[in-house]
């Protein structure tokens, strides 16, 4: 029964527990209205005797007046009247019991019933003297008669008065019950409209309860939490089928959401692969670089060679292997170390020795050097490749002496280092390019340490974390070019200054 | 944990279905205890009455339907029939018209019961009566007055001559103990009222007892005047004026005797109205309330009880031993208690134990 129950729809529900209460209010008004119909029942059949007995009381009359009728005419009409009466009579005596009970009521029947049968016959016998002719004898019987009428009429009159008051009494409890009835009948209503009023909130409240529950899941779910209890079906009605298609919507949601984080992760970590394999390959590139050129096996190479001069006395050899020597431990020392500028200026010295060795003393170089600013840090191999610039796309190609001025001074908090020459400059198109480090060497330079501008301008960039950190001035074709670089200095170093 | 908790949602859906359950089990409990309360209301005025049957019927007649007397030999009567499975019924007082005993007995004879006990008298048409109910096959008892010359089949009633013999005593006995005696030299005066028209045997036996009681027993010296006053019983409320009458004599009687209950009642009452307390000693008949308040009261000298349980009894077995037998004891006599003074008190807690 319970299965039933549950299995029926929300409406079949709902209707059940209105037809349930309405039902029982219904058998309560039936109940009501049988009692209400009992009780008009006994009222009615309180004075039914009293009208028995008035029924009698009249055929009695009737008896008696048409025998009277007829002894002082003696029609055959009153004759036809008076035999129709006693029939009339006998008929309501005959239905009188004939019994002694505890009950005076029966007993004076029975009386009023054996009298009766003795007046009939004396009336009947008066009548038959009557035709008869026999004046003294239906003298005397009409008055015994007539006694025996009164007799009976006074016996009809005191029993229907005894049932009368008797009936009243009944009456007046059956009034009184008929209140208490109502009192009763009203009450029995009440509790049952009470305990149907307690069916009802029970009962709407256990099936609105699930709905209630789905709801606030739902919320939860709404507002972005997956992670609920899985709701429990109550019912197989509209609610049950929804909190089960809830449930299957959440874990369908919480499937796909793993999903989605399954194949994001996969796809980062292809990425991670990538970007190490790129990484790889960089360093695959530097070290195949690291390995075209091993500058410790260089340098020692080179201050072999420097000692070797010098044991020879050739003293101009010694000094250009050993700048030589000194160069090349600079890139190996200060790969990527943070230097002062002094250090990278005696690289640029050392730089523009081996080249006037190698050139033959082309290039021209002038320094203006602000001295209290040497010790300000700076990244390494900066002005080196700067100056390589300079000799490679600005003196090379030029006719004529070639120049190159470096200059540090200070202009407020920074520290400008300028290096200039003079030689073809640069179009604003290039400057641009170099600048935006857009701008691609076609193939390293012979010569080049490798490190091109756009790595020299990263890494100042990074060093000083800000965007102005050089400017490239040309103010036209052979007319030169100027590389200046602002290094903000720290505070430290300008408490060193 | 889960399976706990289906657990506990299963629990509650129990609880659901058991609150309905329970819920409508009280309705329908409520509605049965209505329907029950409501049948005992109805079947309290539906209830039957009494419908045991009863093999014979009687009547009984008596002069003075309402003195409590006849009310006693009635429900000794009654208590005796319904023991032989019969039923009395006392006919005075059924009707709205007030019948006399000649016409009750008509409406008994045409009620064809099947006994008829009354208080008859001597009269002739109390005989003719009786007669033509035996000859329609009713048997008569008389009770307390006898119809002699009648075709009744039994007589049930006191002994006069001891009836008599015992007032004559007591009259001797107030002689003795008062002062009635001393204070002049004539007759004491006894008076005794009779019915005037009872042509009843009974009443003079009684009186010629108290005579010869009076005459065999008193002292030499004791003169007794001997007075029957007839009292008017013939007409409403003629007892109470004829008594009224005596008292309003110059001479006035030492003793009073009454020979029924409505007659002491009345003497009592005008010994008290009079002032004559102390002056007039009654003897009473019949142990009312009223009567054993006077004795107690010392206003009534004494009053003769008669047994009339017994009496009411007696009919009843006449009548069953005449419907059985075809012939019973012709005279059955009850039995008689003085009451006085020194044990009324006993009398009257008696009265107050019944019911």
């Amino acid at each position: 029964m319970n299965h039933k129950l549950r299995s029926l729809s929300l409406q079949g529900k709902i209707s059940s527990l209105y037809i349930l209460t309405n039902l029982l209010v219904f058998v309560v008004n039936i109940l009501l209205l049988l009692g209400i119909n009992r009780m008009s029942n006994e009222m009615e059949m309180v004075y039914r005797d009293n009208l028995h007995l008035n029924e009698l009381a009249q055929a009695l009359d009737n008896v008696q007046d048409s025998m009277t009728d007829y002894l002082n005419a003696k029609t055959s009409d009153s004759l036809e009247e008076y035999y129709r009466n006693e029939q009339e009579y006998l008929d309501l005596v005959y239905d009188l019991k004939d019994e002694v009970t505890g009950s005076s009521f029966d007993r004076m029947k029975r009386n009023i019933k054996h009298m009766s049968e003795q007046y009939l016959e004396i009336a009947d016998q008066t009548i038959e003297a009557k035709r008869g002719r026999n004046v003294e004898k239906y003298r005397i019987r009409y008055e015994n008669a007539t006694q025996l009428y009164d007799y009976i009429n006074t016996y009809v009159y005191s029993l229907n008065n005894e049932q009368f008051k008797s009936n009243s009494e009944n009456y007046n409890e059956l009034a009184q019950a008929f209140r208490k009835f109502e009192f009763l009948g009203m009450g029995v209503m009440c509790v049952v409209i009470i305990f149907n009023v307690c069916i009802i909130i029970k009962m709407v409240g256990a099936l609105i309860s699930p709905l209630k529950t789905l709801s606030k899941s739902a919320d939860e779910v709404a507002n972005g939490n997956l992670d609920i209890e899985v709701l429990e079906v109550q019912s197989e009605d509209e609610i049950g089928v929804v909190t089960s298609a809830f449930n299957q919507m959440v874990i369908s949601i919480r499937q796909y959401i793993e999903r989605i984080r399954h194949s994001m992760e996969v796809e980062r970590a292809m990425k991670e692969k990538e970007l190490m394999m790129e990484a790889h390959l960089k360093d695959a590139k530097l070290k195949y670089l690291q390995a075209q050129i091993n500058p410790h096996f260089l340098f020692n190479t080179l201050n072999a060679g420097a000692q070797l001069a010098m044991l020879e006395g050739a003293d101009r050899t010694y000094k250009y292997v050993q700048n030589m020597a000194e160069f090349f431990r600079y890139n190996v020392k200060k790969g990527d170390e943070i230097v002062s500028i002094r250090e990278e200026i005696e690289l640029v010295d050392n730089y523009i020795y081996i080249l006037n060795v190698r050139f033959s003393g082309d290039i021209h170089y002038e320094k203006k050097i602000d001295k209290s600013l040497l010790q300000v840090q700076m990244p390494s191999m900066i002005l080196q490749p700067i100056v390589e610039n300079c000799v490679n796309h600005g003196i090379r190609e030029m006719a004529g002496e070639g120049r190159i001025y470096l200059s540090v001074y200070r202009v407020d908090d920074m520290a400008c280092i300028s290096i200039r020459d003079n030689g073809v400059g640069m179009s604003q198109e290039t400057i641009d390019k170099v600048l935006s480090g857009t701008y691609r060497e076609e193939e390293l330079a012979a010569g080049s340490n490798g490190v091109g501008m756009d790595n020299v301008i990263g890494r100042l960039k990074l060093f000083t974390e800000s965007e102005d950190v050089m400017s490239i001035v040309s103010e036209g074709k052979d007319k030169g070019t100027e590389v200046i670089i602002y290094i903000q200095m720290k505070e430290r170093e300008e408490d060193d200054v | 944990m889960w399976k706990k908790r289906a657990e506990e949602k299963a629990g509650k859906r129990n609880n659901y279905t058991w609150y309905l359950v329970m819920t409508v089990l009280m309705i329908v409990i409520t509605m049965i205890a209505g329907v029950v309360v409501f049948s005992f209301y109805i079947n309290h005025f539906t209830k039957e009455q009494d419908t045991s049957q009863y093999n014979k019927y009687y009547v009984m007649i008596a002069g003075d339907g309402n003195a409590s007397l006849w009310q006693s030999v009635y429900e000794g009567a009654y208590e005796a029939a319904l023991e032989e499975n019969s039923y009395v019924d006392l006919l005075d007082g059924i009707f709205e018209k007030n019948y006399t005993r000649e016409d009750l007995m008509r409406i008994a004879i045409a009620s064809e019961v099947d006994g008829i006990i009354v208080a008859a008298d001597e009269s002739d048409g109390m005989t003719n009566l009786i007669n033509e109910a035996v000859e329609a096959g009713i048997p008569v008892v008389t009770l307390y007055g006898d119809n002699t010359h009648s075709a009744r089949c039994s007589f049930v009633g006191i002994g006069s001559y001891d009836l008599g013999r015992e007032y004559g005593r007591q009259v001797l006995e107030i002689v003795e103990k008062t002062d009635v005696a001393d204070e002049t030299e004539k007759p004491i005066e006894v008076m005794v009222l009779v019915n005037a028209n009872a042509m009843d045997s009974g009443q003079n036996i009684l009186c010629s007892a108290i005579q010869d009681t009076l005459e065999k027993e008193k002292p030499e010296s004791m003169e007794f005047e001997l007075s029957l006053v007839s009292i008017n019983d013939e007409n409403a409320f003629s007892v109470e004026e004829s008594i009224r009458d005596i008292f309003k004599e110059e001479e006035l009687p030492d003793i009073i005797i009454c020979l029924n209950e409505l007659n002491t009642t009345c003497v009592y009452q005008a010994v008290v109205d009079y002032n004559k307390v102390g002056q007039v000693n009654i003897l009473g008949y019949y142990d009312s309330d009223t009567i054993m308040k006077a004795i107690d009261r010392n206003v009534i000298y004494a009053t003769i009880a008669i047994d009339t349980m017994q009496m009411g009894r007696f009919c009843v077995e006449a009548l069953t031993e005449y419907n059985t037998y075809g012939n019973t004891s012709q005279y059955f006599t009850a039995d008689i208690a003085l009451i006085n003074k020194d044990n009324v008190a006993f009398y009257m807690e008696e009265e107050a134990d019944e019911p």
